[in-house]
């Protein structure tokens, strides 16, 4: 993972103002899932310390925070929190976000139940996210679903089930990358990999 | 149900799966797998770096396994009881558990306890025979040391995770698997020959000494699970072409999408004897049949995976042989190799066929299903946090079922659909049975906490998920 050695070396960049985003919140302080959750949700440096996920917190419900309650009741998440979280990853290879590039983009982000129908905390909620890899060969397409899923599975509470995939064409090895990112076991370990855990690290830093 | 068990099985019309209160204390984190001990009221829970053993007794914490592995333990498996062991030989004052790592070791653990052993094994003996045991939490409380868990022997070889670990049902070998492909077979050379050291022999003898003795590189991918055929009747039966091979069969999931299984040959070679394919996704674990079969056929396997679906294979064994040689098929682990010449051997595959494909159930993959020694009931669990109860309802009738299924849940169209499902029905399931989190293991084992009324005797089903909670679950049949 040489830095001079780039997958692609002068990828299409946007501008942030180009990248969508939820107008009609602008000009308000947005209590996104950044600061509502984070502190519940994402412990800081999850990764760190004896434990993977060692806060009980994320694990159980029976917080009496206010915003545990607003998480089921008001304000369902949608796409558009979904992209907020994985836009603003940076990518392992350039100084830039996975939104910027448009490796992570909102039409490809898909939610089932849709927002509208989940009623009961327990009913599963998929989360299915087609990621565009920059280059057809790149060699850090698992990296980044991994990144993309770890994300996802911190920030989100336990009843949605995390789909990361290559979209359809877009890479080489697709299966081969999909059936990897769908193996609980195989991140698990991979998550318990210094270097990988390292490089994952680093990525998430962009996300506030 | 065990009063029951001899009595031809009955189709139930209900079946009723109710939570009783969870192991204590929750693990907080995500754990694996729990493995309940083969004779006593242990169950061991692997979670994160660590292994915690419940009693079954009390449904609190007995020991915790810890600083022997750096990443973290998948799975664990208790030395089976050796010979005929009576309750109070030496043999049971030792407990070993395996655990299987993504450190890429296996570490075996020895619990070297006498004294605490003998109370445990009178709270059985008591529990059994009446439910009296007001003093037996008191007696817990006061024993709280932790450090008697020793980490006697570290097994290297795999190049990544271990996955799965299993002993063979004589204790004399041990299976492991990991991402790297392999499946490697260890032997107990440290006690060469444990089924046939019953009487006194010295404990000390008795050393952590394990040879590796087949390393199978057959599997495309990460070996999932590995598991050794019980030691029923049907093993041995005069149907089953055991006497090419030695009598212990094993089997492997993997990534690959395939199950396959193992024997050693006359020359001392393990090799692949049957592979099974038909599911089309990772194949998460097998199981092998428990409970003995009417005329002694050969144990069915379980396998089921990524594609939501639970397989049912049987051995396709043929009709008559040629009379067993003297000398072959017998008990001994080392005398059946001799009686048959090499040149007289058959095909070195055996045929297995999927017989039946379980009625869809879950949407997700499958981690785990259970298979019960005494009831025959499966039970099932996955990532949609569903717990399913099966039941085989022609396991009363002594013809094989006629009646084919037309209305097969299954949609695929591989040619595998010709396997109805061969009897099997859903008799209840349990949604969100640990709430919204994934659940990656269920367990039958017995009952000996205070709630149950034959102690011992009771089959409980024991979920664990991804929310650390290690959950048993009353089964009750009518």
């Amino acid at each position: 993972m040489a830095k001079s050695d780039f997958d692609n070396a002068n990828p299409t960049v946007l501008s942030v103002s180009q990248l969508p985003s939820r107008s009609q919140v602008k000009g308000h302080v947005r209590k996104g899932p950044d600061s509502k959750y984070d502190h519940i949700l994402f412990p800081k440096q999850w990764w760190a310390g004896s434990s993977l996920n060692s806060d009980p917190s994320v694990w159980t419900s029976d917080e009496d925070e206010d915003d545990d309650l607003a998480l089921a009741t008001e304000e369902p998440i949608d796409e558009q929190e979904i992209y907020d979280l994985l836009s603003t990853i940076s990518d392992p290879e350039h100084p830039v976000t996975l939104g910027q590039i448009a490796v992570v983009r909102l039409d490809d982000i898909h939610l089932s139940p849709s927002p509208a129908e989940r009623l009961d905390p327990n009913t599963l909620t998929n989360v299915e996210v087609d990621l565009t890899p920059t280059v057809n060969h790149c060699s850090l397409a698992t990296v980044i679903g991994l990144a993309v899923r770890v994300r996802l599975e911190n920030a989100l509470p336990p009843n949605y089930r995390i789909i990361v995939r290559m979209k359809d064409g877009s890479h080489a090895q697709d299966d081969q990358v999909n059936k990897q990112l769908g193996d609980k076991e195989r991140v698990a370990a991979a998550l318990e990999n210094d270097t990988l855990k390292g490089i994952i690290e680093k990525m998430l830093e962009t996300c506030v | 149900m065990a009063t029951e068990s001899s009595t031809p099985a009955t189709v139930a019309t209900t079946a009723e799966v109710t939570p009783l209160p969870p192991f204590s204390p929750d693990l907080y984190q995500r754990a694996w797998a729990s493995i309940p001990h083969p004779t006593l009221p242990l169950i061991a829970t692997c979670h994160h770096h660590s292994v915690t053993v419940f009693s079954l007794s009390t449904l609190s914490k007995h020991s915790v396994l810890t600083g022997g592995h750096t990443r973290s333990v998948r799975t664990a498996a208790w030395q089976p009881p050796r010979g005929k062991v009576s309750s109070s030989s030496k043999e049971t004052k030792r407990l070993r558990l395996v655990t299987g790592s993504f450190d890429t070791t296996a570490g075996v653990w020895t619990w070297d306890q006498g004294r605490r052993e003998e109370r445990l094994e009178q709270e059985v003996r008591l529990q059994n025979k009446s439910g009296d045991d007001k003093d037996k939490d008191e007696e817990e409380e006061e024993e709280e040391e932790e450090d008697e868990w020793e980490l006697t022997l570290v097994l290297e070889g795999h190049e990544n995770e271990v996955k799965s670990v299993n002993y063979s049902p004589s204790g004399q070998y041990l299976a492991t698997c990991s991402r790297d492909k392999s499946v490697w077979i260890w032997e107990d050379v440290g006690n060469p020959n444990p089924s046939s050291e019953e009487e006194g022999e010295d404990e000390d003898e008795d050393e952590d000494e394990w040879e590796t003795v087949a390393v199978l590189q057959e599997h495309d991918g990460d070996v999932k699970a590995v598991a050794w055929c019980p030691d029923v009747p049907g093993r041995k039966s005069k149907h089953a072409p055991a006497r090419r091979y030695g009598d212990d069969v094993l089997a492997s999931a993997s990534y690959d999408n395939t199950v396959r299984l193992w024997r050693e040959d006359g020359d001392g070679e393990w090799v692949c004897v049957a592979v099974l394919e038909g599911h089309e996704g990772t194949v998460w674990g097998v199981a092998w049949e428990g409970k003995p079969r009417e005329n002694d056929k050969f144990p069915r396997l379980l396998s089921w995976g990524a594609d939501e679906v639970i397989r049912v294979w049987s051995l396709k064994e043929p009709e008559e042989e040629e009379p067993v040689t003297e000398g072959s098929g017998g008990s001994g682990n080392s005398t059946w190799g001799f009686g048959v010449p090499n040149t007289m051997r058959r095909s070195l595959k055996e045929e297995w066929e999927c017989t039946a494909v379980l009625p869809k159930v879950h949407k997700g993959d499958i981690y785990s299903v259970a298979w019960s020694t005494e009831t025959g009931l499966l039970a099932s669990v996955g990532s949609d946090g569903v717990l399913a109860l099966y039941q085989e309802a022609t396991t009363n009738t002594t013809t094989p079922e006629k009646t084919e299924d037309v209305e097969m849940t299954n949609g695929d169209n591989a040619p595998t659909t010709t396997a109805p499902n061969g009897g099997w029905k859903v008799l209840t399931t349990v949604k969100s049975a640990h709430g919204p989190y994934e659940i990656n293991h269920i367990t039958w084992c017995k009952r000996y906490d205070a709630g149950s009324e034959r102690k011992g005797e009771e089959e409980m089903l024991v979920t664990t998920g991804d929310d650390g909670v290690v959950r048993p679950w009353q089964v009750r049949i009518q």
